[in-house]
């Protein structure tokens, strides 16, 4: 008896679903964004984000930040914020160029048109149709390129020969591995250049001065170190330092954090790439705003472009913007 | 290996010794350090020692807190989050301090002490969960990781707190004496007037913090073996109802004991402000809770309670840090070395395990 | 651990549906308040999400309740998760180039996957029951080699090139219905207008329906059958269980297995669902399925638990999840309300039998 009574409510549950309201209109303009993972960069873009919101009146909703980069962790968030409803234009860092092209197509069915950051669907290509071709457009610094140029730039100031070595988050997150394979790409046109290791922190900087104070231990003839987030340039600069072989040893790093740029007036990181997160997410508002107001045609790819911070340049204007705070 | 705790007589050096015969874990570790040694490069050297010991402090501090819960039974999962907590209020009184002019052994001083205070409430918090309310220790530490998390998260909103007396980060990678080749050791100081080359050479013995936690550590290894205190913590461990009746007041014991698992994590925040010069939240994947638990059951510990040491939690922290440093250098790249580390261990235990004396131990 | 006991003394003398279910009534709490503070919170495609979203914490979970059962813990589903995503896609991917058509390349990427995913419950097993190693440390072991292997396996790199096929079972409904024009089974209807495609309604996830059949043959195995049985007998003593005549090392290795196999179906899923695998897919996971087992009335110290608390525990979690994320609540605040609600349900757990009156 008491079978059939609770199988009799869970059909009844089921059935007052499909009664269940429909989605109001809004009449304020509402942007969501969807981060990737809870750190200073995604933040950042947020930051861009809301202001430019505020100052052309768009409502913006954040998603929960991500504890961890990847699909498993962000697609949930993003059906619950789907179903939720109420915005009119997504902001989104897809964590997976490729698991993130069905979800996100079920949004873009509904109706809502959408703009890539930092991270693009398959392979960024938005002006060939394609299955991932339906975002407006993707907005961000190639992380790939980035790499490629920090490559170069360690490879040339250790005179093209010696030992470098990559201390690096997340061989699962996108972003990161773009900059490590961008890195690498440069080293082969060195043949001088060896890269004796590539470490994974997992976004703990205490991991990335354990792991380069190891290497720098086991090779003491190493020249370069490139620590290809914030977590980990800190935790490899101060490796660096405490081997005292500041000067020795080049570290690059990337992003611009603020002990990062303090390392890089002490001359303990010779130099950092930043990336321009506020700009990202500027831009990302701007154009969807234009888009959802006057119908514009959105450029497919945006480049703000990333800038390579040295202690010469540190106090020019340009490379002041690129910090973040 | 006895079935109920003993209560050591002699010091706790000999202790020590007597440990150390009996386990597996100590004699695993000799052997590690001896085949590494041997296979990888510098890693037999003063500053390599110093590296592990240095990077296995904060892991140390959580193993000692650790300890003494599961002794009882339990399981604290919040020290990770606590120490972040602790991380980002110690650095922000200091950053602030330092920017209104307070003197730096002032900023420094409260920015501890305050960190130090604060990690009271979380164990407090626990304790009297499990305690008086019986919620399971797991769920009442997974609730207080959440919860400092969040409060750590936004204090500092998502960002490193950055600005902190310089002092401080000098403090903390300072070292208690320093060697340079030719001009002999000098205490707490670096040599003056070094020449460039001879910045190499500088060799500095045994790093401060860890000559802290090497201190309170051992004091915390004194008590858990020779005073009622550790005693109580065995008892309760054993047989809750048995230490009830033999007149221990198991619930008030039990909240002290969170109490100190939670200063442990704050001592760790505290010191790994000193050693960063920054301060930041605990990410998700760092899982120090983790690799503090594994050290104590490697030590001997049982995650049942009533079977457990300080010093086996220091040598099982000591194997998982020489592991990753040894293949490290050994020229092991970097997810070979998960799957070496896993091995390793694992057929260290099952050695253990096939060694006749162990047969009576159960799981 | 005698308190335990007394405490499930008073539990079940104390009567009540209350106390005894009261996971179920926290979870309609739940489903209420979010309903009332959120927005569209009740509605098919969000209660749709809140099945599919815990689906995988579902799976890692059940497979963690016979371990648990037993006593014992398993650490490394999550990784083992991450594994079988990787070996999964990885031979989809060799079976696509070597020229198959797709739905076997699906139908056997599927299967070596969960094949291979048995070993390293055998492997957990083996060393719990036969060699003595603590359950902790074999599957803190386990954990790191399963990870090792996966990564150097996806040789650091997600895998993609997936045939597309895979993607239609992960993210494909039962039903689809366009209110007034169309009704389609198994089909999404292709080719509609902006209006239809925003109107239509899905119903029934396939993956949920997968995920849920699995559940259901294990939780009449846990309850039902003399397996099961013995698993609980395992877990209340492992003395009276031999003396008993079961033969624990054989059954504590099926246990393990049972976990890892979950925890492969778990990736494969996960497969179907993204196109792509991810060596840490899951690996924040496993914590969130040892909770969901223990709100669902087990305990970690073994001899207690059932699928279905299992299922309820899931449950609870996925709606809290994405409740907040309804509710608009900040990161940094979410991670407090979490805290603070599960050691709210817990709380209330205790207080029912006080409630309710002692036994």
């Amino acid at each position: 008896m008491k079978r059939v009574l609770s199988i009799a409510l869970l059909l009844l549950l089921a059935c007052s679903l499909l009664f269940a309201e429909g989605k109001k209109e809004t009449k304020q303009l509402t942007f969501a964004y969807m981060s990737g993972i809870l750190d200073p960069f995604m933040i950042m873009i947020e930051k861009g984000a809301k202001a430019k919101a505020d100052e052309l009146g768009v409502k913006l909703m954040t998603a929960e930040y991500p504890k961890k980069w990847g699909a498993d962790v962000q697609v949930p968030i993003l059906e619950a914020l789907a179903a939720k409803g109420g915005f009119d234009f997504l902001i989104v860092v897809p964590t997976s160029n490729e698991a993130l092209i069905a979800p996100l197509k079920k949004i873009s069915d509904k109706g809502i048109p959408m703009i890539t950051t930092d991270t693009f669907l398959g392979d960024g290509d938005y002006s060939k149709p394609s299955a991932w071709s339906f975002p407006l457009a993707y907005i961000g610094s190639d992380n790939e390129k980035g790499g490629y140029e920090v490559g170069k730039k360690l490879c040339e100031m250790v005179g093209g020969n010696g030992k470098v070595y990559i201390n690096t988050t997340n061989p699962d997150a996108s972003s990161v591995t773009g900059r490590r394979d961008g890195f690498l790409r440069a080293a082969k046109e060195y043949p001088g250049v060896t890269v004796v290791g590539i470490d994974y922190n997992l976004d703990n900087q205490e991991k990335a001065q354990q792991q380069t104070a190891a290497v720098l231990q086991s090779n003491p003839d190493l020249k370069g170190v490139f620590g290809t987030n914030l977590f980990s340039a800190q935790g490899a600069y101060r490796a660096v330092v405490a081997a005292g072989l500041t000067g020795a040893v080049k570290v690059a790093s990337w992003d611009a954090g603020m002990d990062q740029i303090q390392a890089l007036e002490r001359g303990e990181i010779d130099f950092t790439l930043a990336q321009r997160p506020y700009e990202i997410g500027q831009l990302a508002v701007e154009w969807g705003y234009k888009y959802l107001t006057q119908k514009a045609e959105v450029p497919k790819v945006i480049r703000p472009g990333f800038f390579i911070i040295t202690k010469e340049n540190l106090k020019t204007p340009e490379a002041q913007a690129s910090i973040y705070k | 290996m006895k079935a109920q705790p003993v209560v050591r007589r002699g010091n706790p050096g000999k202790g020590f010794l007597t440990y150390l015969g009996e386990r597996w874990s100590g004699f695993f570790l000799i052997l590690l350090l001896v085949v590494f040694s041997l296979i990888g490069r510098n890693f037999f050297a003063v500053r390599n020692f110093s590296n592990i010991l240095y990077f296995a402090t904060i892991y140390l501090l959580l193993a000692a807190g650790e300890t003494f819960v599961i002794i009882t039974g339990g399981i604290d999962l919040s020290v990770g989050f606590v120490m972040g907590l602790v991380m980002v209020v110690s650095a922000i009184i200091m950053r602030d301090m330092f920017a209104a002019g307070q003197p730096v052994a002032l900023c420094m001083v409260v920015g501890s002490i305050v960190g130090l205070a604060l990690g009271v409430i979380p164990g407090l918090i626990n304790g009297i969960l499990v305690a008086r309310f019986r919620v399971p220790p797991f769920i009442a530490t997974l609730g207080m990781y959440g919860v400092a998390n969040g409060i750590t998260l936004n204090l500092c909103q998502g960002f490193p707190i950055y600005f902190l007396p310089p002092q401080v980060e000098r403090l903390g990678n300072s070292f208690v004496a320093y060697f340079l080749p030719g001009r002999g050791v000098t205490f707490f100081q670096k040599p003056p007037n070094i020449a460039p080359e001879d910045i190499r050479n500088i060799v500095g013995i045994v790093p401060l913090t860890v000559l802290i936690t090497a201190i309170i550590v051992a004091i915390f290894a004194f008590v858990l073996v020779r005073t009622k205190f550790g005693r109580h913590t065995f008892a309760i461990g054993g047989s809750m109802d048995a230490a009830l009746r033999a007149g221990i007041n198991v619930p008030r014991h039990l909240v002290k004991i969170y109490i100190l698992s939670s200063l442990f994590a704050a001592a760790a925040g505290v010191i790994y402000v000193f050693r960063a010069g920054i301060g930041h939240f605990t990410t998700i994947s760092s899982s120090y809770e983790l690799f503090a638990i594994a050290g104590v059951v490697i030590g001997g510990a049982s995650m049942m309670g009533g079977k457990g040491s300080i010093w086996g939690a220091v040598i099982g922290v000591l194997i998982l840090n020489v592991l990753e440093n040894g293949l490290n250098i050994a020229g092991l790249q970097a997810f070979y070395r998960y799957i070496a580390v896993g091995v390793i261990l694992i057929a260290a235990v099952v050695i253990d395990q096939l060694t006749p004396e162990r047969r009576t131990r159960s799981v | 651990m005698s308190d335990t006991v007394a405490l499930n003394k008073k539990r079940h003398n104390a009567g009540g549906w209350l106390g005894r279910n009261w996971a179920l009534l926290f979870l309609l709490l739940e489903v209420v308040a979010f309903t009332g503070m959120g927005t569209h919170f009740y509605s098919l495609e969000n209660i749709q999400n809140i099945f599919v979203a815990c689906t995988t914490i579902l799976l890692l979970g059940v497979g963690q309740t016979f371990v648990i059962i037993t006593g014992g813990i398993d650490l490394s589903v999550g990784f083992v998760m991450g594994f079988s995503t990787v070996i999964c896609a990885k031979f989809m991917v060799l079976l696509l180039s070597a020229g198959l058509p797709e739905p076997a390349v699906i139908f056997f990427g599927i299967l070596i996957c969960l094949a291979i995913g048995l070993i390293p419950g055998f492997v957990n097993g083996t060393l719990v029951a036969r060699l003595k190693v603590p359950p902790f440390l074999a599957t803190f072991g386990t954990y790191g080699i399963a990870y090792g292997f996966a990564e150097i396996i996806c040789n650091n790199t997600p895998i993609t090139g997936l045939p597309a096929g895979a993607g239609t079972i992960g993210n494909e409904y039962f039903f689809y219905i366009v209110p007034g024009k169309l009704f389609s089974f198994l089909a999404r209807p292709q080719n509609l207008t902006r209006l239809e495609l925003r109107s239509m309604i899905t119903i029934i996830p396939i993956i949920v329906v997968i995920g849920f059949v699995a559940v259901g043959i294990f939780g009449f195995v846990l309850r039902r059958t003399r397996f099961g049985r013995h698993t609980y007998a395992i877990g209340g003593s492992v003395d009276a269980a031999t003396r008993a005549g079961i033969n624990i090392p054989r059954h504590l290795t099926a246990v393990y297995m049972i976990s890892s196999f979950f925890a492969a179906l778990a990736g494969v899923m996960f497969v179907l669902r993204y196109v792509s695998g991810t060596a840490d897919a899951g690996s924040s996971l496993t914590m969130d399925a040892v909770v969901a087992v223990v709100i669902g009335g087990a305990s970690l110290y073994g001899g207690r638990g059932t699928v279905k608390g299992t299922l309820i525990g899931a449950l609870i979690i996925a709606v809290l999840e994405t409740g907040m994320v309804n509710l608009g609540i900040p990161t940094f605040n979410r991670y407090i309300a979490i805290g603070g609600i599960l050691i709210l349900a817990v709380l209330i757990d205790q207080f029912f039998p006080d409630l309710v009156g002692k036994g």
